[in-house]
């Protein structure tokens, strides 16, 4: 399945390896702070099972700890991939993907990492789209 | 309350009794922030300044007069704006600091992905599950 960022300069293809994208969702405090998010939703992908199709020059890397390289798209700001080198996987980030991978979240981790002020859960008004009447 | 990003290089400052903080999963958010939702609050631009880092800002125009400003060096998006508003939306996940508030409202759900779902039957861990 493809992704791509934001601006759309940067496309990637990857694909599952047997048994379909495992995916997670993580709350620790690097990937709130990198995503700007409550928290990031993340798969691994053997790395040959990924390549950049466009926009590979556009790709900068921020190491958030020793041997973890973030890239993100270096004209919007999205994130695209984690990976430490020397480890077989990369991690993909799910929320770029423009194809349904067919599997669905099966773990949070880092929940002690959340912060009280981006609940998600509770007692919050849900809106399909924007509330009528807010400008 | 201060906030950040993630390699701290751009620190700023953002003063907000009342802040509303509400997510949003429109697509553009998703595809911003590589994440099935952000939390967004209002703050008025004389109620916001830059700390530290404004020279290490870029933006992005996602939509015709909405700028998203990010950090150079890490990606972290930290607030959106649009010249003409009298306020700022801040990226509540890059706070320092409890606001002392918590989300009130959750818009754009029409467009969040199934395979993103984050509610539900979902194994949850503090850390990291042992044995991994």
């Amino acid at each position: 399945m493809k992704g791509s960022c934001l601006c759309g300069a940067v496309v990637f293809e990857a694909e599952a390896q047997a048994g379909g994208l495992r995916i997670g969702l993580c709350s620790c405090r690097s990937c709130r702070k990198a995503h700007a998010a409550p928290f990031n939703a993340y798969a691994s992908v053997p790395r040959e099972n990924f390549r950049w199709l466009q926009g590979e020059d556009r790709v900068q890397t921020y190491k958030s700890s020793p041997g973890k390289n973030r890239h993100f798209c270096s004209i919007c700001g999205s994130q695209l991939v984690a990976e430490h080198p020397g480890e077989p996987d990369l991690l993909l980030r799910v929320a770029l993907l423009d194809e349904d991978p067919g599997t669905r979240p099966v773990e949070q981790i880092f929940r002690s990492h959340e912060v009280s002020w981006l609940a998600w859960e509770g007692d919050i008004k849900r809106f399909d789209e924007w509330p009528s009447g807010r400008t | 309350m201060k906030g950040s990003c993630l390699c701290g290089a751009v620190v700023y400052e953002a003063e907000a009794p009342g802040l509303l903080i509400g997510h949003c999963s429109c697509r553009t958010c998703r595809k911003a922030h590589a994440a099935p939702f952000t939390a967004t609050a209002r703050v008025p631009r004389d109620k916001f300044k830059w700390l530290a880092g404004a020279d290490k800002l870029r933006a992005f125009e996602s939509s015709p007069g909405k700028n998203r400003h990010f950090c150079a060096i890490c990606g972290s998006h930290l607030v959106a704006e649009r010249p003409a508003e009298p306020h700022v939306i801040l990226r509540v996940a890059t706070l320092d600091e409890d606001p002392g508030v918590k989300p009130v409202v959750h818009i754009w759900r029409s467009h969040e992905m199934p395979w993103l779902a984050y509610e539900g039957d979902i194994k949850r861990f503090d850390e990291w599950p042992l044995g991994r």
